[in-house]
């Protein structure tokens, strides 16, 4: 009997809000990935990628090198994507000058400038829930707004990238996957400042095993990134965490 | 003017429907294995719809052959009868690529003419070929004889049909080997026979053949009518003053709704959502959309954005949602065959839409500009998307 009972509430559940509101977990569709491009990033995600149909965080301090990787990440998304998308503030000021210089293909690259965060959420949503390819938001997001980006996101396949300095705890519970950026130093180069030098660690993960991190030198890029550059450059560590000079390269700071 | 009735001829709308194929020998095979439809390259190489395709790859053996998607080219169709429409009252469109406007009582029937040149290049990628005469039988005639671009207008009807072979009338194959048995082999011999002795020979088609041969048009014009979607309802019984109440009831329409005009190959330029309030007058909003709307998803986001922020006056006892004006929605499907990102079309109406509430400068596009200049600002303009 209380079988039947329990049949019958998920008959419930299923004409209430539809078959995708309860699923057996082994139909569960397995997590699929889209590959940034950039072997830490996506070595850090568990699953060789960032996960499409999720909402996924990169945070960190300021000057850690949050935008310089994010950017990366989207100038790859404008290269495989019809449409990428910067939500940013008018304050900010997004420069496509970076992604350009990392190969971005501007032609699929759209940046919505909201006028307040309560736009910037409706824009994320409208988007994610359209299909968005890929959606990077440079803005704080208000929590009324975070839900329905999730299952927007769900629904489409959708990628959706936040950059936070700190990150609520609504957005953080929220996100699927995410990074935290964690400066160590500068990189110099020929006597003048290179970019930062920082560990990238996966503090948050739902889809595969957290704690995995990698040091990361991210360059301000000066010139055209040359096809198959590496980047950002990623510094081996050994086992007691000391970090050993890349080859050929100044020796770490 | 002598001519009611302009007929603008492009290539068959599987082909049309390709412009990739454009200028290059191509042939369309249908399901049963046979030529649907071949390009002009293929034709001159002896290709003739009906061909099986083996006989079409051995007549034309440089053409790119490929299937039909009778969905896609009717939805194509139906789109080219939308803009037509607004020149004409009475128009109609046939897949194998003739369009014709009855431009009776028209003001301006010179300018009619020329936008529906406009609307079928655009559609076709090719200038098509214009005939205007009294009927569509020999407007559709003048029209094969035209330059590309240009319009055949026929004045003298009969003298015009007269000394066309009689292969023109739509009569099957021992048809026209009756005829020319009977040593009718022009269509002014056809006329001066005379209905009723061609239906003795030929039954009906006969009788239909001798007065199309006269100009006297027996066959009308099968007018395109504008696509109608009823409106989805909800009667609240007892009446309901949850917001996500109503959300889940206008989830349901807005599905109920996207099914409709799924079936009907069409998306919502205007969108009406009325609620019925418990003693007192019923509320209502409405909106038109730059993008037509489709799907639930896009449908219902519109609608949402709407509920959350409506204060019924009393308890709703009715939701209706209505989509009073439609247009043919196949453009939105060219990504179902384009292949790339399969919700950009989405995502650009996505993107209107919050131009619409916000402002166009709520969503921009990147140029590049001065590409070396040391001022940041001065490097990519950015230009409203």
């Amino acid at each position: 009997m209380p079988r039947e009972k329990l049949q019958h509430a998920i008959g419930a559940i299923h004409v209430r809000f539809g078959g995708h509101a309860l699923v057996h977990a082994a139909r569960l569709p397995a997590a699929r990935p889209w590959p940034t491009g950039l072997p830490a990033v996506d070595r850090l995600s568990g699953i060789g990628g960032l996960p499409r149909g999720r909402v996924s965080v990169l945070q960190g301090a300021l000057g850690a090198g949050k935008l310089s990787l994010a950017l990366a990440v989207l100038a790859t998304a404008t290269r495989e994507h019809a449409h990428a998308v910067v939500i940013d503030r008018r304050h900010r000021r997004f420069d496509p000058w970076i992604p350009d210089r990392m190969g971005a293909d501007l032609g699929a690259l759209t940046v919505v400038r909201p006028p307040t965060p309560a736009v910037a959420g409706e824009a994320a949503v409208a988007l994610a829930r359209a299909g968005a390819g890929f959606t990077l938001v440079l803005e704080e997001l208000p929590e009324p707004a975070l839900g329905p980006l999730e299952s927007a996101a769900a629904r489409s396949g959708s990628v959706v990238l936040v950059v936070a300095v700190g990150g609520g705890r609504a957005l953080a519970h929220a996100s699927s996957l995410t990074l935290e950026l964690e400066l160590l130093g500068w990189e110099p180069a020929r006597g003048r400042l290179a970019g930062p030098r920082s560990v990238l660690r996966c503090v948050k993960n739902k889809l595969a095993a957290p704690g995995a991190e990698a040091e990361l030198v991210l360059r301000y890029p000066r010139g055209p990134r040359l096809p198959g550059a590496e980047w950002p450059r990623e510094v081996e560590r050994t086992p007691a965490g000391v970090v050993e000079p890349w080859p050929g390269a100044s020796a770490a700071v | 003017m002598a001519g009611r009735v302009c007929c603008g001829l492009i290539p068959h709308l599987e082909l049309a429907r390709r412009p990739e194929l454009t200028g290059a020998p191509a042939v369309v095979g249908g399901g049963d294995g046979r030529v649907l439809a071949a390009s002009a390259e293929a034709m001159a190489a002896g290709v003739r719809p009906g061909l099986t395709l083996r006989q079409a790859e051995a007549l034309c053996p440089a053409a790119a052959i490929v299937g039909a998607d009778p969905v896609a080219t009717s939805r194509l169709a139906e789109r080219i009868a939308a803009q037509l429409y607004d020149l004409a009252p009475e128009v109609e469109v046939r897949l194998d690529g003739r369009a014709w406007l009855d431009l009776t009582g028209l003001p301006l029937p010179g300018r009619a003419i020329a936008a529906a040149r406009r609307c079928l290049r655009a559609a076709a990628g090719v200038e098509p070929r214009l005939g205007l005469a009294a009927g569509p039988f020999a407007a559709a005639l003048a029209a094969t004889r035209a330059r590309p671009g240009r319009l055949l207008q026929v004045e003298d009807v009969p003298a015009f049909l007269s000394p066309l072979p009689v292969a023109e009338l739509d009569l099957d194959a021992e048809q026209l080997e009756r005829l020319d048995l009977l040593g009718l082999r022009t269509l002014g011999a056809v006329a001066a026979l005379g209905p009723r002795q061609l239906e003795s020979q030929l039954g009906k088609a006969g009788r239909t053949a001798a007065l199309l041969a006269r100009g006297e048009e027996p066959l009308p014009l099968a007018p395109w009518r504008p696509l109608l979607v009823p409106g989805a309802r909800c009667q609240l019984e007892p009446p309901v003053d949850d917001r996500e109440a109503l959300l889940f009831v206008a989830r349901g329409l807005c599905g109920d709704l996207a099914g409709a005009l799924g079936d009907r190959g069409a998306g919502a330029r205007k969108v009406r959502v009325r609620l019925g309030v418990e003693d007192a007058p019923e509320e209502s909003r409405e909106s038109v959309v730059r993008h037509p709307l489709s799907s639930a998803a896009e449908l219902f986001g519109l609608v949402s954005s709407w509920l959350r922020e409506w204060r019924p006056a009393a308890p709703v006892t009715e939701v209706t949602i209505e989509v009073p004006e439609l247009e043919a929605a196949g453009r939105r499907q060219l990504r179902l065959w384009m292949g790339g990102d399969g919700s950009a079309e989405e995502v650009r109406a996505a993107l209107e839409r919050l131009q619409d509430r916000h402002g166009v400068e709520v969503a921009l596009a990147v140029r590049r500009a001065l590409g070396t200049s040391p001022l940041a600002g001065q490097r990519h303009l950015l230009v409203p998307a």
